[in-house]
């Protein structure tokens, strides 16, 4: 799973990854970082699809 | 993800075709008219409330439905669980509840994504297409399908060539394969392949940094007295890169003489301002004079100074020439056309989202909706003109529509009650005055041993607070997030941590459980530990109270195993939240977003609601002869129609007949 390119952080952004990846329960930073990131491309990839999507459900009066 | 929501137009090209495919051999008969059959007529007045009724009842303005309480029947009608529209149409239509017919909310949700779907209908582009130079030829039609599962009722009428009109019934778009009439109603997209998407065009600057729903700004520059601009239509998808159709229009000014002169296709009207046009003709230019999509729409030119304000109402499916099955037969629309002329298509008529955005002010929308009720009671008078019996089920949005965005206006309680409610306090007392009128005018038109019948699908309640289910849920354990720091502004769940989230809200009334084996990350395990945890939120969410009022906010939470029935109820949310008066689930968690209060109040203009407990916004139900039962249901009508006509009720029905 980890075992592709390498990349560095510098001190203060590993620090705080590390503090967050602790609070939110990841068994490891790695586990923490690898999760933002997937989350984060299908945001990107599928982005505009969910904003449609959105954009047509609060059509509904329903929702704003 | 699969662009479920856009509307393919080269299925609208291939839409005759894949209409004829779709709704299947049984349409190239001839409809049977409403002929010499027993005569049943029933209006479905979407919204009604008994509170309300019995209110302006006491008041003398309800004199028709008076004297049905007093020589026929009248009594609440249980709603469904949840008591949302399409849920609650759909139990009318096919005599089950959600377990049967599958559709349990306005959003259901995709538990490979986590993302909401729209339940009613799904439009879907063309799998196979081929390319030729900068076009795209659709090789397959695509797809809509309506998500509703069972039978409705009419086609099992057509066992024993009953005939009937159903006109508009929500949750029937596209309208199901049936010998007889129709047209669909509630469900029913715009030529966009949305569900209302008006245009407001103008030189205010502060309206086009509005990033609004429902609708578009488009800004326009004033030279010479003239503008350039166009309305919007649907996608090209037979081009590449998809660009979107056009319809450019001229506005003339006249300022001296407060006009405005709009120049489009073929047509040419001059406005005052607060003037609206009838519906126009929009034809956009597919594959230039080769192939050409229409639609229909409505100016009102709002204002000429200080600023140009012009709004076009969403442009609906032309009935005339419909680019998407909008009845059965197929003709059948347009020669509903031939009697009234052009009659809106789009499944909610009344423009809320305007009035939401401050694009209408309430007496703008009360123009509007008049417009609707106008246009419906024209086009039920040219129904029943040729009516001599059979089946007539015919739908009013008016009531419904009105009573959401009009409730703070006779509410001084409402947070959102201002000095500007006064003129319209009782708009809404109006509108079921106008509705009563109707019941004695269609009794005094139809045969006088005919069954009719009054219903509608919910009442309303108050909606002053708006509950944040997932904010709930993530305060009180069972949902995390990866930043903390900043739960808000993220829709769609994109600040969720699904490995431990354990339940999450979606849609009006639905809470899911991050179910392993169901849901994409999903973690509580089924059995013991799925049980556990759903009786801890439940008790949770019941003990829940508000910290401003110490009011109780949850008044039920359903397990669907104990609600619904059927085929479709694993499909169904693991709870079906059920609000005390007042309260509602909020916008933003209904689309998977945390705010940072669990409660705020409601300021939006959509005061009024409905999605709240089952027993908390019964429907009515008023007919011209006694009830058979003490408490009738949605689910017992469709049981009854076929009781009327002597046909057998399916197994799967649960309801009873009411009348005899």
């Amino acid at each position: 799973m980890f075992g592709g390119p390498k990349i560095k952080l510098d001190k203060d952004l590993f620090d705080r990854v590390s503090r967050i990846a602790k609070i939110s329960g990841y068994a490891t930073v790695d586990e923490f970082v690898v999760h933002v990131l997937e989350k984060e491309l299908a945001a990107l990839e599928d982005g505009g699809s969910d904003e449609e999507i959105k954009k047509k459900l609060e059509g509904l009066g329903y929702i704003s | 993800m699969k662009t479920r929501v856009r509307l393919a137009l080269s299925f609208c090209i291939a839409g005759a075709l894949a209409a004829a495919v779709l709704l299947g051999s049984g349409c190239a008969d001839k409809p049977k008219r409403l002929r010499n059959a027993r005569s049943v007529v029933i209006l479905g007045i979407d919204g009604m409330d008994p509170i309300l009724l019995d209110t302006f009842m006491a008041k003398g303005r309800m004199p028709h439905f008076a004297k049905l309480m007093q020589e026929g029947s009248y009594s609440t009608l249980t709603t469904s669980t949840p008591p949302q529209s399409p849920v609650a149409w759909s139990n009318f239509i096919t005599g089950m509840n959600p377990g049967g017919h599958g559709i349990f909310d306005f959003i259901h949700c995709d538990h490979t994504n986590y993302m909401p779907m729209f339940s009613a209908a799904l439009v879907e582009s063309p799998k196979k297409t081929m390319t030729i130079g900068r076009y795209v030829i659709p090789l397959s039609a695509g797809r809509v399908e309506l998500l509703r599962r069972g039978e409705a009722f009419w086609q099992i009428l057509d066992q024993k060539d009953v005939p009937y009109l159903i006109f508009k019934i929500p949750s029937n778009f596209p309208p199901v394969e049936c010998k007889g009439m129709s047209v669909s109603g509630m469900g029913t997209p715009d030529i966009l392949g949305t569900y209302g998407t008006f245009s407001f065009f103008t030189d205010d600057p502060s309206f086009a940094s509005m990033d609004i729903s429902g609708g578009e700004v488009i800004p326009v520059t004033i030279e010479n007295n003239r503008i350039h601009t166009a309305l919007i239509g649907p996608d090209n998808t037979l081009i590449k890169e998809n660009p979107a159709l056009e319809r450019p229009f001229t506005v003339s000014i006249d300022p001296e003489n407060k006009t405005a002169t709009i120049a489009i296709g073929q047509e040419t009207i001059l406005l005052q301002e607060g003037d609206w046009t009838g519906w126009i003709k929009v034809e956009f230019d597919v594959l230039g004079p080769l192939k050409k999509i229409s639609g229909i729409t409505r100016f009102y030119l709002k204002a000429l100074s200080p600023h140009f304000m012009l709004y076009a109402a969403a442009i609906n499916i032309n009935p005339a020439d419909p680019a998407l099955p909008v009845s059965t037969p197929p003709g059948y629309a347009s020669e509903l056309y031939d009697k009234v002329g052009y009659y809106g298509t789009k499944g909610m008529p009344e423009d809320t989202k305007a009035l939401e955005w401050g694009v209408f002010d309430d007496r703008e929308f009360i123009e509007q909706a008049d417009f609707v009720l106008d246009e419906t009671l024209r086009t039920l008078d040219a129904i029943l003109r040729d009516y001599t019996g059979g089946l007539l089920f015919y739908y009013f949005s008016t009531l419904d529509q009105t009573t959401h965005m009009l409730w703070r206006d006779f509410d001084p309680n409402h947070p959102a009650h201002t000095a500007d409610s006064g003129p319209f306090m009782y708009q809404t007392e109006e509108y079921y005055a106008r509705i009563d009128s109707v019941v004695g005018a269609v009794q005094r038109r139809i045969p006088k041993d005919a069954v009719f019948i009054a219903m509608s699908d919910h009442g309303f309640a108050p909606y002053y607070w708006k509950f944040n289910l997932n904010t709930w849920l993530y305060e009180n354990g069972f949902m995390s997030v990866l930043d903390p720091s900043d739960i808000t502004g993220q829709p769609l769940f994109r600040n969720v941590f699904w490995r431990r989230t354990r339940a999450f809200g979606l849609g009006i009334n639905g809470l899911y459980i991050n179910l392993r084996g169901r849901d994409a990350e999903g973690v509580v395990k089924p059995g013991e530990e799925y049980d556990a945890l759903v009786e801890e939120i439940r008790a949770k969410l019941l003990a829940y109270r508000d910290p401003a009022t110490g009011l109780p906010v949850v008044k039920e939470v359903y397990r669907r195993e104990d609600v619904y029935q059927g085929d479709e109820v694993n499909n169904a949310p693991d709870l079906i939240v059920g609000y005390h008066r007042g309260y509602r689930c909020s916008d933003e968690s209904a689309l998977g977003e945390f705010s940072n209060e669990i409660i705020t109040p409601n300021l939006s203009k959509w005061t009024g609601d409905h999605c709240m407990a089952t027993d908390v916004v019964p429907g009515i139900i008023a007919a011209n002869r006694p009830l058979l039962v003490k408490d009738p249901a949605l689910t017992d009508i469709a049981a009854t129609v076929l009781h009327l006509y002597g046909v057998e009720r399916p197994k799967h029905m649960i309801g009873r007949p009411l009348f005899e």
